[in-house]
């Protein structure tokens, strides 16, 4: 099972990752990063890759 | 099989190749770079690449899926090789604008600022042309190795492009680092690696960095309009807009980091007249700030300010978003005025205020899901 890693000092709110994968990245009113689900199933797995690629501050990482 | 070929190998060539697997497309996807580095991010390069304090790997970017052939170290004028393709992709973006040939020292590559980082150990002063972003931004870097850091252009520091008065709260903070400025508006002549005449004046110094804005990278292109083509990141603004293309929506987004300043825009820049200051303290630099334009429209700032961007987006864009109810609103000075910005007085500035939302967990640094 994938496992989602936010490093929240870098995260600066830019929101492309719930762009990319809005099953599994929230930001809420205050534009703050949330995680929707616990565990990423394998149907999810290439969208959350893309989202890690495509932060814009490398603040997210996927771990086996 | 159907192939597209992206030609570049940055974040904007790199993006767009992954955005087409996202989207379903499930041709050949092929992104060619002239670089022999994989994808990098060039915003750490003017500063903490450049000042030796990050390792030229943590600029790198994760490597695109293995669905995506990316060949690094292809030169992309004609090297003998055709590549046939069905769609194109043109995003070689831009490179430095030199002043006197090849052998000016610039920051725009990953190699670029390796071979720079090289020389401040043994150098003890540096002259940086060109006042800009990248400008101010090698000059901050070159004070914090403790070089003398001396800036030179045509117009004052950042004042075209940012406006009056975020120019001078920008150049308030460089000379409080210890940024020399000078403005020749009578023009300036690079003599040789280590002379610079300015005015009547012949500035020297150990290193001369040119940041001089870039050029588009398209000396490459046999034609300017084809079928099948389009493009991406910062080659698109020298590049005619097709007629049965959509229409390009700019997204005005600008970050910089420099003397101790953290500064992101959303909004049309340069910025005219004085700001609303909906939170923070302008005079410890660290604040939130909005300038409202005629048309309706609105752009915000935030120097060192944490705010996340998608919210600095929303309040750039005039819709109203729950930030801190105490608005100022400066009274010094009128539009088109100097800047109302009054310098720090305060030895000990207030340290500053961080918004959070109200039922934001305690910050960790990280937080791992299951």
């Amino acid at each position: 099972m994938t496992r989602i890693v936010v490093d929240f000092d870098r995260c600066e709110g830019h929101g492309l990752c719930e762009q990319t994968a809005p099953e599994v990245f929230r930001l809420n009113d205050e534009g703050e990063l949330h995680l929707r689900r616990d565990q990423v199933d394998t149907e999810h797995e290439g969208l959350v890759a893309a989202a890690v690629r495509v932060c814009p501050v490398a603040a997210l990482k996927v771990q086996p | 099989m159907k192939r597209i070929v992206v030609v570049g190998g940055s974040v904007a060539a790199v993006t767009t190749a992954q955005s087409l697997r996202v989207e379903g497309y499930d041709g050949q996807v092929t992104a060619l770079s002239e670089e022999s580095h994989p994808p990098y991010s060039r915003v750490p390069l003017s500063k903490g690449v450049l000042a030796g304090r990050d390792s030229v790997e943590s600029a790198l970017l994760p490597l695109p899926s293995e669905d995506i052939e990316f060949r690094t170290g292809l030169a992309t004028t004609a090297d003998g090789t055709d590549r046939r393709y069905d769609g194109l992709v043109i995003a070689t973006g831009t490179g430095a604008h030199r002043l006197t040939g090849d052998n000016d020292l610039v920051v725009r590559s990953l190699n670029d600022a390796s071979t720079l980082a090289a020389r401040p150990a043994a150098a003890h002063s540096a002259i940086v042309l060109g006042d800009g972003f990248l400008g101010m931004e090698v000059a901050g870097t070159c004070r914090a190795l403790r070089l003398e850091a001396t800036v030179i252009d045509l117009v004052p520091p950042l004042l075209r492009l940012l406006g009056p008065w975020p120019a001078e709260l920008a150049v308030a903070a460089a000379r409080d680092h210890g940024i020399r400025i000078r403005v020749a508006p009578d023009g300036l002549e690079v003599l040789d690696e280590h002379r610079v005449r300015c005015g009547e004046s012949v500035l020297t110094a150990d290193v001369i960095v040119c940041a001089a804005g870039d050029v588009p990278n398209t000396d490459w292109l046999c034609c300017r309009v084809a079928p099948g083509a389009v493009a991406a990141g910062d080659v698109v603004s020298s590049l005619p807009h097709g007629e049965s293309a959509r229409p390009y929506r700019h997204d005005p987004n600008f970050r910089t980091g420099q003397s101790g300043l953290n500064i992101k825009i959303s909004g049309e820049l340069p910025l005219t007249g004085t700001p609303e200051v909906p939170a923070g303290w302008v005079d410890g630099r660290s604040a939130l700030l909005r300038w409202r334009h005629d048309a309706g429209t609105a752009a915000s700032v935030a120097v060192t300010h944490r705010l996340p961007v998608i919210k600095l987006k929303r309040l750039g864009a005039g819709v109203t978003s729950a930030v801190p109810a105490r608005t100022t609103r400066l009274t010094q000075g009128r539009d088109h005025d100097l800047p109302a910005f009054r310098p720090l007085r305060s030895a000990r500035p207030r340290p500053p205020r961080r918004s959070r939302g109200p039922g934001r967990p305690a910050r960790q640094s990280e937080r791992v899901s299951a």
